[in-house]
């Protein structure tokens, strides 16, 4: 389970000291998003696609009920069971109803943000039942007994070292052969037999269509589809956003998902589930657990558009150097980072602040969502709750004051030029400036307004000669 | 009031403003001249093959040839062909042969619904999967692709580009995660 009592400074601050590992994890995430840029390079329509992908999500929220009411009709059409919870107790409940009344033992899980929101593993394995996440990213998570830090690559914060380790002690793989080849083969022997021995699968949802009543799964490992097609039970957990009005726009959609998400054209299966295998049985959850009062906030509904690509955190300049276990919302990034606040202001207000409001995230988001600006109002919010630290707030306060009073602005900064450099060393060594990696920077002789008053001048000044 | 009905009364009352929904037709996609070009140039990066059908061949010396030493096999292409009584007695398969009714050049999937199979965990049990598909069934873009696919098979159809994988271990992609280790379409 995740920490939910982090606050984001102070983790991330615990995070970058290990420098090295640091500056991989920045890497290793910056390679995903240039991937992402060549995909989207190669489609001349790449910003078209974005704003279909806007527009028909938009759309669907302002019918939300309609098309939540269709998909239902056109699934239980299908001889699916549909159900509702309201929150994600009802969700856990739900599922363990329907696994406890078949006496299943096993079940096999493929990825969902979606029960690790409702904590849906502790809330089984307290009640008997063995959970095995099989996407291979949250089975290392899972054998660590950690969270996912990343809604796409869930062990992007692990080297290969560790996993080695975790799985020469879990897997009885040899000992110091840390090949990722040799590690992912060993985790495929082991899952196989837990998907040939399950009694039952669980799969998220990444659309589902309200015209054939279906659910689409898509995976690169193929987890979704043996966990599906093997046991005589299909669980899909989804969100109540997840839904899409008709097959067609799937046109849209998988054009997006993958190449946003791994910057690969898509991937391996994108597999559309409306029935359960023949003898078995399958079933579709519904989940609310907040959103419904998202979608009323003018400010924050938007945030319902999200396809969980990751896109916003693989761009995200503040992620990348601080790794998605800074965040205490269970999505990170971003996106994590409006939807926690909306959530939990008090539990997850720190994570607004978690952003140097570059806008890179929503100039890749595939569904255009607001990102930066979402996160600047819930900065408000959380001011307007009097939630920041006190020095924060003073900070604010004073910044405030000194922004209205363009006077006292000038002169402030004209003190700082010349006090600056002459301070002693010691006074300095312990202000932010002067943690590792960072130093004092030098003091610019004259301030932007004044360059900006010379340029303007000088050019004045030139065509004046002329 | 039940669940259902008190989310869908609060969706209704906290419904945002109305916004059209768009005729994603009245864009221009992409086109490929070359659609077996562009086609087999992505599946080799995605862990699979894609060959022409020549004279002289079938699909069986295909799949001999680039597999000699092949396990069980089984043949979904032909009529009559092997069936199961449970999707785990698949678990042995090592090549299977498969009917893939669409081919889409922008992103080398396969669309697979196949009418007389009874169990689709033979996709995913498999060590080989071979897709063969009629060379005139390929188009430009997945929209197209959606314009023309059926759920033929228990309501079940999925897009399939090439071998499973996985990249979680360091960003080191490895071919071979749960699914098929290698996949090859053979376009007829």
């Amino acid at each position: 389970m995740k920490d939910d009592s982090v606050k984001h400074p102070q983790a991330a601050a615990e995070f970058l000291k290990d420098r090295a590992q640091a500056k991989w994890h920045d890497s290793a995430i910056w390679w995903v998003r240039q991937k992402r840029d060549a995909q989207a390079k190669q489609l001349p329509e790449w910003e078209e696609l974005r704003r279909l992908a806007r527009e028909i999500k938009a759309h669907t929220l302002s019918r939300l009920d309609e098309y939540l009411a269709e998909f239902e009709a056109n699934a239980q059409k299908n001889g699916v069971t549909v159900h509702w919870a309201a929150d994600a107790d009802e969700h856990n409940r739900i599922v363990h109803g329907i696994l406890a009344a078949r006496q299943v033992k096993k079940l096999v899980k493929s990825k969902s943000m979606l029960t690790e929101e409702c904590g849906l593993n502790p809330y089984l394995e307290q009640r008997g039942i063995e959970v095995v996440d099989t996407d291979l990213g949250e089975r290392i998570v899972q054998l660590r007994h950690e969270a996912p830090s990343h809604i796409v690559m869930p062990a992007i914060h692990l080297k290969k070292e560790q996993i080695s380790e975790l799985f020469h002690k879990e897997l009885g793989t040899e000992a110091g052969n840390n090949d990722p080849t040799y590690l992912t083969h060993a985790a495929r022997a082991n899952l196989r037999e837990h998907f040939l021995t399950a009694d039952a699968g669980l799969t998220g949802v990444n659309f589902a269509i309200a015209e054939t009543g279906g659910v689409v799964v898509c995976t690169n490992e193929g987890n979704a589809d043996l966990g599906t097609s093997l046991p005589p039970i299909h669980i899909a957990s989804m969100g109540l956003e997840k839904i899409i009005p008709k097959l067609e726009h799937l046109g849209v959609f998988t054009r997006l998902l993958a190449r946003s998400a791994i910057g690969s054209p898509v991937t391996t299966y994108t597999s559309h589930f409306h029935q359960a295998r023949p003898g078995g049985e399958m079933h579709i959850v519904i989940v609310d657990n907040g959103r419904s009062e998202i979608l009323g906030n003018e400010d924050f509904y938007q945030s319902l558009r999200c396809i969980r690509c990751g896109a916003c955190m693989n761009t995200c300049p503040v992620y990348r150097r601080s790794s998605g276990f800074s965040y205490s919302y269970i999505i990170p990034g971003p996106i994590g980072s409006t939807l926690g606040p909306s959530r939990d202001m008090k539990k997850h207000g720190s994570m607004a602040f978690a952003c140097s409001t570059c806008g890179s995230c929503s100039n890749v988001c595939p569904v255009k969502i607001n990102l930066h600006e979402q996160l600047v109002l819930h900065r408000k919010k959380a001011f307007d709750q009097n939630l920041l630290p006190a020095s924060k707030k003073m900070g604010l306060l004073a910044m405030r004051f000194l922004t209205q009073h363009p006077a006292l602005f000038d002169l402030g900064g004209k003190v700082m030029r010349k006090v600056v450099p002459i301070i002693p060393e010691s006074l300095t060594r312990h202000s932010a400036w002067s943690r590792a990696g960072r130093d004092l920077p030098p003091m610019p002789a004259q301030s932007f307004k004044e360059l900006y008053q010379q340029r303007n001048q000088d050019k004045k000044d030139k065509e004046g000669k002329q | 009031m039940s669940a259902r009905d008190s989310i869908l009364a609060r969706i209704r009352q906290n419904r945002p403003q109305a916004s059209a929904l768009p005729d994603i037709h009245a864009v221009p996609f992409i086109r490929y001249d070359k659609q077996f070009e562009a086609f087999a140039t992505l599946i080799r990066n995605l862990g699979g093959d894609a060959v022409q059908l020549q004279d002289g061949q079938s699909v069986a010396s295909i799949v001999a040839e680039r597999w000699p030493d092949a396990g069980r096999t089984v043949d979904l292409t032909v009529a009559g062909h092997e069936e199961v009584d449970d999707p785990h007695a698949w678990h042995d398969v090592d090549v299977a042969i498969v009917p893939g009714q669409l081919a889409v050049a922008e992103n080398a999937t396969v669309w697979v619904s196949h009418p007389d199979n009874q169990f689709r965990s033979i996709y995913f049990l498999t060590q080989k999967l071979v897709l063969v598909v009629p060379r005139a069934s390929m188009v430009d873009t997945m929209r197209d692709a959606y314009a023309r696919i059926q759920m033929a098979e228990h309501g079940f159809g999925a897009f399939i580009s090439g071998s499973s994988r996985t990249a979680d271990i360091e960003q080191s992609l490895v071919m071979g995660a749960h699914g098929a280790m290698a996949a090859l379409v053979i376009f007829i």
